[in-house]
């Protein structure tokens, strides 16, 4: 990519480390990463290797023990939880693997959900929810509740929430691995094609075949990057 | 700005609310048995309150309404039984008289009319029927002081006094009692050993549990002193009505003067007879509900905080079993203070709502314990009376008590990190 692509995210020197009793864990041990507008990224890496908390990091769920992270002109190393809540409200979308829907609430509910936070008013709400289903093709199971719904559905209605409030970046934690092969492609078209709307999104993964899907291609073991390749053009796919 | 932006505002602090109420409601429910189960300490402590307030109110209410309707221009006296520690000897020792009655009318300018009382319970009887009641006897004054209001025949009169008459006019509750027909004027009735013709029946009255003044019969003094002797002729109650309520306390002193000097008290001796004007009565009353409402709030106090303690604890399971939920709120962007309200506001619907079961089935507990009451006790056991204060006061301990014991819960939600929150099993 060229330098005249505008600059989403720019993280130097990432650290994390966790308290195991007496001694410390490092989870990440200087993590830096480049991340401009409309990019789609794979981060892919054994078990344990720190893909998640990487995620996280940039998804400003967590705060890095030392290390410098700016999101969209923010510094995000230096706030209070209330502003990185405000930020993820505003700039993140999430798509977790094990999906993360309120079993209480219905279809078009849990889409709503960001724009609660966001003080968007209930008519205007639901509008926006019921646009996000009708994207995905969901409108008829608005009504329905996660579990009277397939997994690659509750997927679905995930990216419709990841989606709703228009997010700057829109972050996938292995979002296929609870899924079967079908389902996963079904599910990775839909995340190209936001791709390709213009959505910046970044994704962690083991598997190539998902990873393939992505034109940059971040490994990462034991908290470092151990490379970082661009290997196509979005939207190709290298799954079967 | 644009019309987005300015709705937002709109929507602003009360529209969170809003919209955390409905969560609240919905989480509530979700679990009805769980939430009432919750809620239970407060149902009862509510429930309590309410049932005991009522019964107690519509009975200080029917108290106020007798007393009230006594007027402000009229004073009981009788003899000061509180000199002796045992009652019995002041009955033995002190004396309050017709004599006593005469010089007070006569004496004392301010007093319109004076109606001595001589009270008696008697057995009575007519045809095969028996049963007991409170005998008064009394002057033709007495109805005018009193208001008597007649449904059929007369009140005493003079000639009835003077001529030491049997006759005797009934109570409403008598009709029953003896299975009077409405037109038993001229009916002659036993009391005790002698026979009493009915010359009048007393329109219903109403009145306080046990204390109806349906239940009675008054028979002329004359007649009483004559039947229970002199004893009972020295223990009389005097209901005075005085001209002006306004100088009421002055005619308490001359009263008083003029009794001091019939009795031959000395300066310094403490009166042998208690003065009680409507002012007094009605203070005395008030100091008894506020004491019973005192004791009642200490009761609503205790109950209140082993509910809270109860909603306290549900609380803080609810907001354990519900750590994924909160995570996947903070995920989207809810900040701290929209959790903390979140578990708050969901712990005074629950508590407030506890209070309006409470409130519900207290008011169905006493209607009930009236309904007993009246078919056991006294059939003329007052309404239960719920005042607007009782309403408001536990629905808003209710709702304080769910706030007070919500705050810890809700501050352990609202200070979870998200990571953790999502992770946790
Ligand atoms: N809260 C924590 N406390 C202690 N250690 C942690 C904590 N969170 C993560 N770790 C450790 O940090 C390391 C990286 O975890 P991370 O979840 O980022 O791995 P991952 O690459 O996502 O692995 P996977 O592919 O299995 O999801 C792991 O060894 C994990 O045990
Ligand atoms: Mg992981």
């Amino acid at each position: 990519m060229t330098a005249s692509g505008d600059t989403l995210i720019e993280a130097r020197d990432l650290v994390k480390d966790y308290p195991m009793g007496e001694s410390v864990y490092h989870a990440l041990r200087g993590v830096s990463l480049t991340v401009r507008r409309g990019e789609f990224i794979a981060i892919m890496g054994p078990s344990g290797s720190g893909k998640s908390t990487l995620l996280h990091l940039i998804g400003c769920l967590d705060t890095p023990t030392s290390g410098e992270y700016v999101l969209a002109g923010s510094p995000v190393h230096t706030l209070a939880p209330d502003q990185l809540a405000e930020l993820r409200n505003k700039e993140i979308g999430f798509v977790f693997q094990t999906f993360f829907l309120l079993p209480r609430a219905n279809a078009v509910e849990n889409v709503e959900l960001p724009l609660i936070y966001a003080k968007i008013p209930p008519a205007q709400r639901h509008h926006m929810a019921m646009e996000a289903l009708e994207f995905l093709g969901l409108q008829t199971h608005a009504a329905h509740r996660p579990n009277q719904l397939s997994g690659g559905q509750r997927q679905q209605i995930a990216i419709a929430r990841a989606l709703v409030n228009k997010p700057s970046l829109i972050l996938a934690d292995e979002p296929t691995g609870n899924l079967d092969s079908k389902t996963s492609e079904n599910i990775m078209g839909l995340l190209v094609r936001l791709n390709q709307m213009g959505n910046t999104l970044i994704l962690v993964t083991h598997e190539p075949d998902i990873a393939a899907y992505a034109p940059r291609q971040v490994r990462i073991r034991d908290g470092l990057i151990v490379s970082d390749e661009l290997v196509g053009t979005p939207g190709k796919g290298g799954g079967s | 700005m644009s019309a987005a932006t300015r709705k937002e505002q709109i929507f602003g602090f009360w529209g969170s609310v809003a919209e955390l109420f409905r969560i609240a409601l919905r989480a509530i429910m979700g679990s009805k048995m769980r939430s009432f189960l919750t809620t239970l300490g407060i149902i009862i402590g509510v429930l309590a309150v309410v049932a005991v307030v009522s019964i107690l109110q519509g009975v200080f209410q029917s108290f106020l309404g007798q007393f009230e309707a006594l007027g402000a221009n009229t004073l009981f006296i009788r003899p000061n039984y509180e000199m002796f520690s045992d009652r019995r000897e002041g009955v033995r020792r002190l004396k309050l008289t017709y004599d006593d009655a005469q010089a007070v009318a006569q004496q004392v300018p301010d007093v319109r009319a004076i109606a001595p009382m001589l009270f008696r319970s008697d057995s009575i009887a007519f045809r095969s029927r028996h049963d007991t009641t409170t005998i008064v006897g009394t002057t033709e004054a007495y109805g005018p002081i009193s208001d008597v209001n007649m449904e059929t025949g007369r009140f005493l009169g003079p000639m009835d006094v003077d001529s030491r008459r049997k006759v005797c006019v009934i109570g409403h509750d008598i009709l029953d009692k003896l299975a009077l027909s409405d037109q038993c004027v001229g009916t002659e009735i036993q009391i005790g050993r002698d026979t009493y013709t009915v010359i009048g029946v007393v329109e219903k009255l109403g009145g306080a549990f046990g204390e109806s003044d349906d239940d009675r019969i008054y028979v002329p003094l004359t007649s009483a002193i004559q039947q229970y002797g002199n004893d009972a002729a020295n223990q009389l109650i005097l209901l005075v009505q005085v001209r002006d309520a306004a100088h009421m306390d002055s005619a308490v002193e001359r009263i008083s003067n003029v009794l001091r000097r019939q009795h031959g008290l000395k300066f310094g001796q403490t009166d042998d007879f208690r003065t009680f004007t409507q002012e007094e009565v009605l203070k005395q009353i008030k100091t008894f509900t506020n004491v019973s409402t005192l004791i009642v709030a200490a009761i609503v106090g205790i109950t209140l905080v082993v509910g809270g303690i109860g909603i306290m604890n549900i609380m803080l399971v609810s907001v354990t079993e519900r750590t994924r939920e909160i995570g996947i709120r903070m995920a989207v962007g809810a900040k701290r203070i929209h959790v903390l309200y979140q578990f708050l506001i969901e712990s005074v619907t629950l508590s407030t709502l506890g209070g309006v079961i409470g409130l519900g089935a207290g008011w169905g507990v006493s209607l009930l314990t009236v309904w007993i009451l009246r078919k056991t006790v006294s059939p003329t056991f007052p309404p239960a009376y719920v005042p607007l204060w009782v309403v408001l006061l536990s629905l808003g301990f209710a709702a304080l008590t769910g706030a007070v014991f919500g705050v810890y819960p809700a501050v352990k939600a609202s200070r979870l990190d998200p990571i953790e929150a999502l992770r946790y099993e």
